[in-house]
């Protein structure tokens, strides 16, 4: 069985790195091939990379970034940006991704998981999932327009969304990114619970206390953003102390 | 030394050839049938649909010129999709006929084991070499840590099986037979253990 990883999220607008609060309140956090290495280089397990402007702007994602991120990689690369069509997922893969997340493209035309997964193997089609709100307050959220999708109902449409095709899940509490407050584990175990895809849980990771409790809860597969981004954190020591715990790491 | 990627449309082909470049290869990409007539080596890659594969493989004639370099005795390094490629069958939305170059069947991780796994297989697994791994994996913790992402698997003569992954029953991770070394795992994207991996079989002497 695969064991647990440690993977930075990064968030790419007009060509450099940044990272905010809740999905607002962006700041500058570098530029992306250096950062890329050094993850890289640290032992990080996978990168997450979202070009945060291309659904907004109304263009497709940035595949210049994430070739110059790609060429600096020996893990995989999670790619997504208003990824709507068949032909921009090609050229993203082409640019090097390994995987295509769909958020808020899935959302307005749902076919779009599966003939992604027809194309390029349910592995590769990760499902963004937004979530505002806790516990029963839980609610699917769009990051367009600040408001809430299909009704709120995001347990049922990343049920939808597996049954379609979509081979991982990457669940975001949005109101806990760049919070440091920890993760939202009552969301993951709900989601857990719903489907039998690797799960990605991000939104909340302040320090390595939130790393660990998250393991002990079954969140095998957590993304870091802030936690990396603004602080002294490296991933070779979370990833020694989180072995040193008991917890599976990679050797 | 010079490595001919097969390109068909599937994947990852850039990240590739960057890892066969940092392990000391000469990588070049070839798109038609006629590059393949003076490989020395060859990696065929591999992310996607078997049926859209296949069709590719066979409509650009790209099929027939991997025969005849398989026939040679050419090493061909088979990567994911491009290990399931060789087996007899693919069942994956529909079925489908593979190159046959290896005995067995590729179907869903779910048919394959005895105990329910979570699928896809997606992230950084242990494998356990045999002996018919023949030197081509490591045997340190380092070495033997890689990155998978795969909903199906090969099922197959156990004789030629030189890893298998355990996700609750053994499910074959690599393949040796005559010139062919195939692996479901993605040495392109397991760093250290990638490295050594594409390493060897730069090395290899079927």
């Amino acid at each position: 069985m695969p064991v647990n990883r440690i993977i930075p999220s990064l968030l790419l607008r007009g060509g450099r790195l940044v990272k905010g609060t809740a999905y607002a309140g962006h700041r500058d956090a570098g530029a992306p091939a250096s950062t890329a290495r050094a993850h890289n280089a640290q032992g990080a397990d996978e990168l997450i990379v979202l070009d945060i402007d291309a659904a907004r702007e109304g263009r497709g994602p940035d595949l210049d970034a994430f070739a110059a991120i790609g060429n600096e990689i020996q893990i995989p690369m999670t790619a997504g940006g208003a990824i709507a069509s068949l032909e921009s997922a090609r050229a993203v893969m082409a640019a090097g991704a390994d995987k295509i997340c769909l958020t808020t493209t899935a959302l307005d035309r749902p076919e779009l998981i599966t003939e992604l997964a027809e194309h390029f193997g349910r592995q590769a089609v990760v499902l963004g999932i937004d979530v505002t709100g806790e516990g029963e307050n839980a609610r699917l959220h769009d990051h367009r327009n600040g408001g809430t999708a299909r009704d709120g109902d995001w347990l049922a449409w990343m049920q939808e969304g597996v049954a379609r095709g979509a081979g991982e899940i990457r669940l975001m509490a949005v109101d806990r990114e760049g919070s440091r407050r920890g993760f939202d584990l009552e969301l993951f175990a709900a989601a857990r619970a719903a489907v039998n895809v690797p799960l990605i849980l991000e939104g909340g990771a302040g320090g390595l206390d939130h790393l660990s409790e998250a393991m002990a809860a079954g969140a095998d597969s957590l993304a870091l953003g802030t936690m990396l981004v603004f602080s002294d954190n490296n991933i070779v020591k979370l990833k020694r102390v989180l072995a040193q715990a008991g917890n599976p790491m990679r050797p | 030394m010079q490595v001919t990627v097969i390109d068909y449309g599937a994947g990852n082909l850039r990240s590739v050839a960057n890892a066969l470049y940092l392990a000391g290869a000469e990588p070049e990409v070839a798109a038609s049938p006629e590059a393949l007539a003076g490989a020395e080596r060859i990696v065929l890659p591999g992310v996607g649909a078997a049926g859209h594969a296949i069709a590719r493989l066979r409509g650009s004639g790209m099929a027939d010129a991997l025969d005849e370099a398989r026939a040679r005795g050419t090493p061909i390094l088979g990567i994911c999709l491009g290990l399931q490629l060789m087996a007899q069958r693919l069942d994956e939305f529909g079925s489908h006929e593979g190159l046959g170059w290896i005995p067995g069947r590729v179907g869903p991780i779910e048919e394959a084991v005895t105990t329910p796994c979570r699928v896809p297989h997606t992230g950084w697994s242990a494998i356990a070499p045999t002996p018919r791994a023949d030197g081509l994996i490591g045997k340190g913790p380092k070495d033997r840590t890689v990155y998978f992402c795969h909903s199906n698997c090969l099922t197959t003569d156990p004789d030629i099986v030189a890893a298998t992954v355990d996700l609750g029953s053994p499910v074959t991770a690599a393949i040796r037979h005559e010139n062919l070394f195939a692996v479901q795992f993605h040495p392109e994207k397991s760093q250290q253990a990638g490295a050594r991996l594409l390493q060897a079989f730069l090395d290899w002497t079927p």
